[in-house]
């Protein structure tokens, strides 16, 4: 069993509720998202278009963030799913620098959601999952994996980019769609070997 | 902790007087019982003007930690939400929040001036509201003005309030940006649009609105993945490259000239493609109707029926006669004078505009044109047909849709209309594959009127002449969305506008007509001048700054509703095609002391005395009509009534919703809010309103009588009254030039004759962010982290090149001026924008001085606009919005 993703590029339209679905789901502090969409524009007028990449934690089987842990904070699990420890975590960052993909963020402190307000009820109660100085990261949504559901930005994407699946089972829905689209990983070149592949965009 | 001793602890600190920081450091008790339980609730999501994507609510500890999309076997979002959905938690735990009703100590108002609100028990606010409300009812009920908006659309209480008390005057605070209605009106008998039925449909031309990702996200996002996937071709004239742009062609359009193309890819249809569904024309429109001279129908003298023209033997005859070869085109002598067709007539108005001409003026290549033209035609398939449900119908995969950045410019309504044209050409209205109304699909909506055509709908039915006029002033704009914009001048100028009663109270719930309109000035000025005002509040918006008590309503998630499900605004598909269905949200328990909106209204009827006996708010309910959906909604009716002289709480009356729902079959309101819906799903063939007049049984309008008859019967009303159209200089000029039957090219006060700096015509759009501003996303901080990283929100978009040609980059600081008003903000540089563009995303900036920070940082592209009455569309009352604009760099950056 190795969990992994296609996102269809063509089928994205970029409204972001992948990101919001994340903090929805996880709870993350104000300024930590453990996903993000970049935005962008191809092409020159008239032939412009936008352009748009959801990127959950890549989860690399050659996990260049793990590599580097001092602490063997960050491990990868039997599933695939590169997790973070964060009693392990001593928050030295080398991970952030070895992520090619930008996917890791640092709890410098615990900022507000609401400016000039006191902090919600609801990041009062979620601010105790986490721990400040400690390096955060996607885990594809484990909780909800072992409630049998899906990431939450799976289960959210209204333009259904997202296939969430078994990679090491061929027939799994996820791997079909992979060969089907001629899916593959973003930035394949510098051999992480991610477990979420892309087609389209 | 006691249910009751709970809530007394939530109005203890009555007296007060607050400041911003009092206001929003508060946070209540959590309910101690709640400690320690996990709970789900059913949810409906209200982030934006749909409002009905099904949702699961977990809490824990009393707290609501997550919010999700109820389930994928669950419509009509099956499992999804949108970006705004999935902030839904914050709008819940919003510091700024109106937690108290509040009464203001501070005469002076403005946006900074601390209204030094004093916090008081709801008795107090209630039986002060109350008293005023009552003087004012007492003395003439016309004095008070109810304006609803994005704020609360779920109340069930406004409209049998209004209407009890007496007053003609509810205004929607944002209509005059949302002239959007008249043709699916006219051409649908529904409201609020027409969608595109993406089943079916193989190819789609979408114009000035967004087809999922920019409003409603989650419905037309799904469909049109799915149709796309499928292979459906999608055509985006925009003069902006859009998220749904990235997706299909993009045609770049200069910005308020899309009646332009409009016109000339109906010529192209007509002269250069020359095919167009005859049968279709023949016997579902009007097309073939003889026009007289004067362009009225010519009717049969015995029966007072239209005529049309029988070739076999050169007579003209009843529509309902029979024909051996019934002429689509051609002038006919009869009796002394000669009639064409209507055909004929709109044939001839459009010979003028060609591809080339057009070009000039909107920018779109000539040859683009055509080639869009003959592949809308060609992708038709004109003569097909599709069994659905064992009824056969006219196969059209083809559906053009307009809407706001279309509409909402003068002469907007004749783009709607050669829409319509353009869809009637191709045979694709109200059949599998093409253009559909979004609101009723019952067969009343295209019922025929003894003239053979059906019925005009809605907002295309002019509203009788109501003289001296109403606050309104929908005597003048008989077909008019919401006009507060016309309020506001007739209050100005009520000599003018021969309005001969004054406003006295101002009942706001859920409008917010000062960021969202033209010239936020004139509201603010309105709202110092108004004796007495009331808010019905979320959070502290402007209008609610500005009143004299607030009264604060629950948020969404507290809000328990009942509702029945409203085919939606953007696209349908065999997803939602056939539902029936109603649903229930289960509240969250209140943070503070907040109450329903309906629980406000019913006491403030209660001690006005407007809410039992005959014609008071139960009596109104009693008879009132889904306004939408008519009888698919939730209408009361025997045995279910309410006792008219007993109060009721509002699970009585849901339970009498339930049952008397026309599609219940024993179930009753306990099951609805066990299950959090109760689905019906009809057959989909009733979901095409051709079904339940096939063939030639009812006609739209291809020739647009509907605007002469209406003219003609204002004109009528204005001589009878000896006034003339008030605001304007010149009346046939400025009003009655547009009422023809004949849609033609308007021109518009921001094309022509302008000062040559005005070089550049701003635009404006939602965002997946913004989506009219329900749900009060600006403010929402799990949104604002993602609107601020977004390279397209919150800035001053600008064409590359152009920008290039005005010396400025990313990051300058500039000024954009219109001939009303101006914005600053920072430029943006994009290939995705059209040459002449300028482009401001979504409702930014205003606030008040006890606003989210979020809410008074801009750019507020509605600072650029007018509603000055000579600028609007004369059918709609809509505002224009693609001002002509110049451009200035600000030196030394932010003012």
């Amino acid at each position: 069993m190795r969990y992994g993703m296609l996102i269809d590029l063509n089928k994205c339209v970029g409204c972001n509720a992948c990101t919001v679905a994340c903090r929805n789901n996880n709870g993350t502090p104000a300024g930590v998202s453990l996903h993000k969409l970049l935005k962008y524009e191809a092409g020159v007028y008239p032939n412009a278009k936008m352009k748009f990449r959801p990127m959950p934690c890549m989860h690399c089987q050659d996990a260049p963030c793990a590599k580097v842990c001092p602490t063997g904070a960050t491990v990868q699990r039997p599933d695939g799913i590169v997790d973070v420890d964060a009693n392990k975590c001593i928050g030295c960052r080398s991970c952030i620098t070895a992520c090619p993909y930008d996917s890791r963020q640092f709890i410098w402190d615990f900022g507000d959601y609401y400016e000039q307000a006191q902090p919600t009820r609801l990041e009062q109660k979620r601010r105790l999952e986490f721990q400040k100085g400690t390096v955060v990261k996607c885990t594809f949504c484990l909780t909800r994996l072992q409630q049998g559901k899906v990431t939450a930005c799976t289960a959210t994407c209204p333009s259904q980019c997202r296939v969430f699946g078994d990679l090491d089972d061929p027939n799994s829905e996820v791997s079909r769609a992979i060969v089907d689209k001629g899916a593959r990983p973003f930035r394949e070149e510098l051999e992480t070997h991610p477990s979420v592949y892309y087609a389209g965009g | 902790m006691s249910r009751q001793a709970y809530r007394s602890t939530l109005s203890e600190s009555a007296g007060t007087i607050h400041t911003l920081e009092s206001m929003t450091s508060r946070w209540e008790r959590i309910d101690p019982s709640d400690e320690g339980k996990t709970q789900v609730l059913h949810g409906i999501c209200r982030m934006c003007m749909q409002g009905d994507c099904a949702t699961k609510i977990t809490l824990e500890d009393g707290i609501v930690t997550r919010v999700e999309g109820a389930g994928t076997d669950i419509p009509p979002n099956y499992g999804n939400l949108c970006p705004r959905g999935n902030s839904a938690a914050m709008n819940l735990y919003n510091p700024y929040r109106v937690k108290a009703p509040l009464i203001r100590t501070n005469p002076e108002k403005g946006l900074d001036v601390d209204p030094k609100w004093k916090e008081v028990t709801w008795e107090e606010a209630l039986d002060y509201t109350a008293k005023k409300l009552k003087e004012v009812r007492d003395e003439d009920p016309r004095g008070l003005a109810i304006c609803e908006g994005w704020g609360n659309r779920e109340t069930i209480v406004r409209v049998p309030f209004k209407i009890a008390y007496g007053t003609p005057n509810e205004i929607g605070a944002h209509g005059s940006f949302c002239t959007v209605h008249y043709g699916t009106g006219l051409i649908h008998g529904n409201f609020p649009v027409s969608v595109v039925d993406l089943e079916h449909c193989e190819y789609h031309i979408t114009l000035g609105r967004t087809i999922g990702p920019n409003f409603a996200t989650v419905p037309g996002t799904r469909k049109l993945s799915q149709a796309l996937e499928r292979g459906m071709k999608l055509v985006v004239v925009d003069p902006r490259s859009s998220h749904e742009a990235a997706k299909g062609e993009w045609v770049p359009i200069k910005p308020g000239t899309d009646l332009a193309f409009l016109l000339a890819m109906a010529h192209s249809i007509l002269f250069e493609v020359g095919r167009y569904d005859v049968w279709f024309l023949k016997n579902r429109t009007n097309a073939p109707y003889l026009i007289t001279p004067g362009g009225d129908y010519l009717r049969d003298e015995a029966t007072g029926k239209p005529m049309m023209w029988d070739l076999s033997d050169s007579t003209p005859k009843p529509f309902d006669a029979s024909f051996g070869d019934l002429a689509l085109e051609g002038s006919f002598e009869w009796k002394g004078q000669t009639c064409s067709t209507g055909f004929t007539k709109i044939k001839e108005g459009f010979k003028e505009y060609t591809p080339e001409w057009a070009e000039k003026i909107s920018t779109v290549p000539a040859a683009t044109t055509r080639r869009i033209a003959r592949e809308f035609i060609d992708h038709a398939r004109i003569g097909s047909t599709i069994e659905i449900d064992g009824f056969t119908f006219p196969f059209r995969p083809v559906s053009l849709n307009c809407e706001r950045n279309v509409m909402n410019h003068k002469g907007g309504t004749h783009a709607d209309l050669v829409g319509k044209i353009i869809n009637m050409l191709a045979g694709a209205i109200e059949v599998p594959g093409g253009c559909l109304g979004c609101g009723y699909r019952g067969g009343a909506a295209i019922a025929p009127s003894p003239d053979g055509t059906m019925f005009p709908g809605y907002e295309s039915h002019d509203r009788p002449f109501v003289f001296p006029p109403d606050l309104t002033m929908q005597s003048f704009y008989p077909n008019s969305h919401t006009t507060p914009h016309l309020t506001a001048a007739a209050l100005r100028n009520p000599e003018e506008y021969h309005l001969e009663y004054q406003l006295k109270a101002w009942l706001n719930l859920g409008g917010n007509l000062i960021r969202f309109n033209a010239e936020p000035e004139q509201y603010i000025e309105m709202m110092r001048k108004v004796p007495f005002s009331v808010s019905i509040a979320y959070q502290m918006d402007e209008p609610t700054f500005l009143s004299d008590v607030v009264l604060p309503e629950h948020c969404f998630m507290e809000r328990e509703r009942l509702a029945p499900f409203w085919p939606q605004h953007q696209a349908t598909s065999d997803e939602v095609s056939g539902l029936q269905m109603l649903q229930y949200r289960q509240p969250v328990k209140p943070l503070y002391n907040t109450m329903h909106v309906d629980d406000i209204l019913m006491e403030l009827a209660e001690r006005i005395g407007i809410l039992r006996g005959e014609g008071g708010v139960y009596d109104i309910m009693n008879h009132d009509v889904d306004y939408i959906i008519k009888e698919d909604g939730l209408n009361l009716r025997e045995p279910y009534l309410l006792d008219i002289n007993t109060k009721h709480t509002r699970q009585e009356i849901y339970e009498k919703q339930v049952l008397s729902w026309k599609y219940n079959q024993g179930e009753t309101f306990a099951d609805v809010q066990r299950e959090g819906h109760l689905v019906k799903w009809q057959p989909k063939k009733t979901h095409y309103t051709y079904y339940y007049y096939p063939d030639n049984q009812t006609r739209h309008e291809f020739y647009i009588m509907n605007l002469k008859h209406t003219a003609d019967r204002l004109r009528a009303n204005l001589e009878k009254h000896g006034v003339k159209f008030p605001g304007v200089a010149d009346q046939e000029r400025d009003v009655f030039r547009f009422y023809n039957p004949v849609p033609f090219w308007t021109g518009s006060p921001e094309l022509d004759d302008i000062p040559p700096e005005y070089d550049l015509w701003a635009m404006n759009w939602k965002s997946p962010y913004f989506s009219s501003d329900v749900g009060g996303c600006i403010g929402n901080p799990w949104l604002a982290e993602v609107y601020k990283k977004d390279p397209w929100e919150a800035v001053i978009c600008l064409n590359a090149a152009t920008a290039a040609r005005k010396g400025l980059k990313d990051g300058d600081w500039v000024k954009v001026s219109s001939r009303y008003g101006s914005v600053e903000g920072q430029v943006r540089t994009s290939q995705l924008f059209h040459p002449d563009a300028v482009g401001i995303s979504g409702g930014y900036g205003l606030g008040s001085l006890h606003s989210n920070p979020l809410y008074r940082r801009g750019p507020l592209f509605n600072q650029l606009i007018t509603s000055r009455e000579d600028t609007l569309d004369p059918i709609s009352g809509g505002i224009e919005l693609a001002p002509c604009v110049k451009i200035e760099k600000k030196e030394g950056g932010r003012a």
